[in-house]
C-alpha cells in the first residue's frame, strides 16, 4: 500500500470521526465507561492482593532452641534453612536479644521488671523466625526441620500451633483471588459486548454509505480501512478519557482506602505502575475498537 | 459492446424479472429503456454492474462474460461503468468535492490528479461553486448532477442511468438530459432507464420497450415512447 493511500485512509477515518461528532462522542463515552470498569477491576484486584498479602505477611513459623544450644549450631541451622528454595527470609533472635525484647515489651510493668532483675540466668530461648515465599510452604518447612540432623537441639516448632490459622489464611486468599478473577472475567465479557454493540450500531448508521461505496467501485479494503481507523480513534480517546477520570478519582479515594485496609496504597501503586496501566488500557481500548469495527463492517461488505 | 444472451433473472421470491432476453448494444449507442414498473428495466442495469447475477444466460461486456469476473474484480468493472441512480446514492457524510474524489481515490489516482480532475468535472455539471456543499445542502437537480459528475470522473466508456430524472422537475430533468447527451457526444455508450415520455421523444434515438421481463419493441433509431 502506498504512503498516499495510508494518508488518505487516515484522513478519511479522522474526518468521519469529526463529522459524526455526536455518534463518535457517544461511542467514545460508552467505551470510556467500559475501560473505566476495567480500571476499577484492576483496582479491586490490587486491593484484594494487598489484603491477602497483609494477612499472609502475618504468618510465620518460629523454631525455639533448647537453652543449652550453642550459638554456632543455631547459625548453622539458619544457613541450612536459608538454603531452602521455599524460604523467603530467616531471622535469628539470640537469647540475649529475646531477653532485651521481653524487657522492652514490658517496660511499663514494674512487677515483671523486678522479677527479671532477680533472675540469675536468662530463661528465654533463642529462636529462628522463618518466612516462606508462599504460605502453603510452611508444612514442607516444618517437615524439613523434623528430619534435620539438628532435630535434637530444637525445643519446639510453633507451626503445629499455627497450622490451622495458616490453612484458614490460605483459604481466604484463594477465595479472594478466584472470586476476583471470576468477577473480572464476567464484567469483562459484559464490557466487551457493550462496546461491540455500540460500535456496531455506529457503523449500522452508515451502512447505506458502505453500500454506495460498493456500487461506485470501492474495493473492500478501501471501504473498510477508514472504519478501522475510526475504531482505533474510539479506543484511543476512550482510553485517555477513562485514564483522565481514573487517576484523579484514585487519589481521591486512596487515603480512605489506606485507612481501612492497611498496606493498600492505591495511588502509589498505580503511579509506580503507570506505564503498564496506561499501555494496558490503551491496548484494550484500541483492540476493542478495531475488533468491533472489523466484525461490524463485515456484514455490510457483501454487496 | 454489451451483449445479453438468453438472460433470465428470477428473484428469490419467484418473481420473474427477466425472461430469456437477447440484446446487443453497440459502442457509442444512446439507448432508452422504457416500460411499466416491474418490467425488468432496472434489473438489466443491475446485471451490468454485477449487483445481481443472472439466473440463466450470459452477460458480456466487450466480449468478457461477467460470470468470469471474480468477486475481487467487481470494483474494477464498476469503475469502467459509470452509474447514475434515481435516488442519487451520494455519500451523505462527504461534501460534493469528496463524493467525486472518493470515486477517483479508489483507482489509486494521485492527489495532484484528483485536485486537477475533480473541479473540472464539477464545472462540467455546473457545480463549480458548490464544491464544499454536502448533499443535504443541495437541491435534487444538483444532487443528480453531482452523481453524474461522480460517474464521469473515471471517463467511463459506458454510462448507466436508472431513472435519472425520476425525482426531478422539468427544468432539472432537461439539464440532466443535456448532460447525458454531452457525455454521449464524447463517445460514451449511454443506457438510460426512464418513465419520462417527453425526454425519450425529444431524443429520437434507440428505444427499447419492455413488458413483464420481455423486450416487446426495439426501435433502432428515431424511437418514441409508445405504450
Amino acid at each position: 500500500m502506498s504512503k498516499e493511500m495510508m494518508r488518505r485512509i487516515m484522513r478519511s477515518g479522522w474526518t468521519n470521526f469529526k463529522r459524526n461528532s455526536y455518534v463518535s462522542f457517544g461511542t467514545t463515552g460508552v467505551m470510556a465507561l467500559v475501560l473505566f470498569v476495567f480500571l476499577g477491576l484492576m483496582t479491586l484486584n490490587v486491593v484484594a492482593n494487598s489484603i491477602t498479602q497483609s494477612i499472609e505477611d502475618k504468618v510465620d513459623v518460629s523454631v525455639y532452641f533448647k537453652t543449652t544450644t550453642a550459638e554456632e549450631d543455631i547459625l548453622k541451622i539458619q544457613k541450612d534453612i536459608e538454603a531452602l528454595p521455599a524460604v523467603s527470609y530467616v531471622e535469628y533472635i539470640s537469647r540475649e536479644q529475646a531477653f532485651e525484647d521481653f524487657k522492652a515489651r514490658h517496660a511499663g510493668n514494674a512487677l515483671i521488671q523486678e522479677s527479671l532483675a532477680e533472675l540469675d540466668d536468662n530463661p528465654l530461648q533463642a529462636s529462628v523466625n522463618i518466612k516462606a515465599k508462599d504460605s502453603s510452604e510452611y508444612a514442607g518447612i516444618a517437615n524439613y526441620l523434623e528430619g534435620t540432623r539438628f532435630r535434637a537441639l530444637i525445643e519446639k516448632i510453633n507451626f503445629y500451633e499455627n497450622e490451622q490459622v495458616i490453612a484458614r489464611v490460605q483459604n481466604i486468599s484463594k477465595g479472594l483471588r478466584s472470586w476476583g478473577m471470576a468477577t473480572t472475567l464476567l464484567l469483562s465479557i459484559i464490557a466487551v459486548l457493550v462496546t461491540f454493540n455500540t460500535v456496531r450500531l455506529t457503523i449500522y448508521t452508515q451502512h447505506q454509505e458502505i453500500e454506495i461505496m460498493r456500487l461506485v467501485g470501492g474495493s473492500n479494503w478501501h471501504i473498510r480501512a477508514p472504519f478501522l481507523v475510526e475504531g482505533v480513534l474510539y479506543g484511543l480517546f476512550a482510553s485517555l478519557l477513562a485514564l483522565a477520570v481514573f487517576y484523579p478519582a484514585l487519589s481521591f479515594i486512596s487515603a480512605d482506602v489506606a485507612d481501612k485496609i492497611p498496606g493498600a496504597e492505591l495511588s502509589k501503586y498505580f503511579i509506580i505502575h503507570a506505564p503498564q496501566t496506561v499501555l494496558t488500557v490503551l491496548a484494550i481500548g484500541v483492540i476493542l475498537g478495531v475488533v468491533s469495527s472489523t466484525i461490524a463492517i463485515r456484514r455490510f461488505l457483501r454487496i | 459492446m454489451i451483449e445479453f444472451k438468453n438472460v433470465s433473472s428470477v428473484y428469490g421470491d419467484g418473481f420473474i424479472a427477466l425472461s430469456a432476453i437477447d440484446l446487443t448494444i453497440e459502442d457509442g449507442d444512446f439507448v432508452s429503456i422504457v416500460g411499466p414498473a416491474g418490467a425488468g428495466k432496472s434489473t438489466l442495469l443491475r446485471l451490468l454492474i454485477k449487483e445481481l447475477e443472472p439466473s440463466d444466460g450470459e452477460v458480456l461486456v466487450d466480449g468478457v462474460s461477467l460470470a468470469n469476473v471474480h468477486r475481487a474484480d467487481i470494483p474494477l468493472l464498476r469503475r469502467k461503468i459509470g452509474t447514475v441512480f434515481q435516488d442519487f446514492k451520494l455519500l451523505a457524510s462527504k461534501n460534493a468535492y469528496e463524493n467525486v474524489a472518493f470515486a477517483l481515490e479508489m483507482t489509486g489516482a494521485s492527489d495532484d490528479q484528483i485536485a486537477e480532475d475533480v473541479p473540472k468535472v464539477l464545472a462540467i455539471v455546473g457545480l463549480a461553486d458548490k464544491m464544499t456543499n454536502f448533499p443535504h445542502q443541495m437541491s435534487g437537480g444538483e444532487k443528480q448532477r453531482l452523481a453524474i459528475a461522480r460517474a464521469l470522473i473515471h471517463r467511463p466508456r459506458i454510462m448507466l442511468a436508472d431513472e435519472p430524472t425520476g425525482n426531478l422537475d422539468l427544468v432539472n430533468s432537461h439539464d440532466v438530459l443535456q448532460l447525458l447527451k454531452k457525455i454521449h457526444s464524447l463517445g460514451t455508450t449511454v443506457i438510460m432507464v426512464t418513465h419520462n415520455r417527453d425526454l425519450v421523444n425529444s431524443l429520437e434515438k434507440r428505444v427499447i420497450t419492455m413488458e413483464k421481463g420481455k423486450i416487446v419493441r426495439d426501435q433502432k433509431s428515431g424511437g418514441k415512447y409508445v405504450i
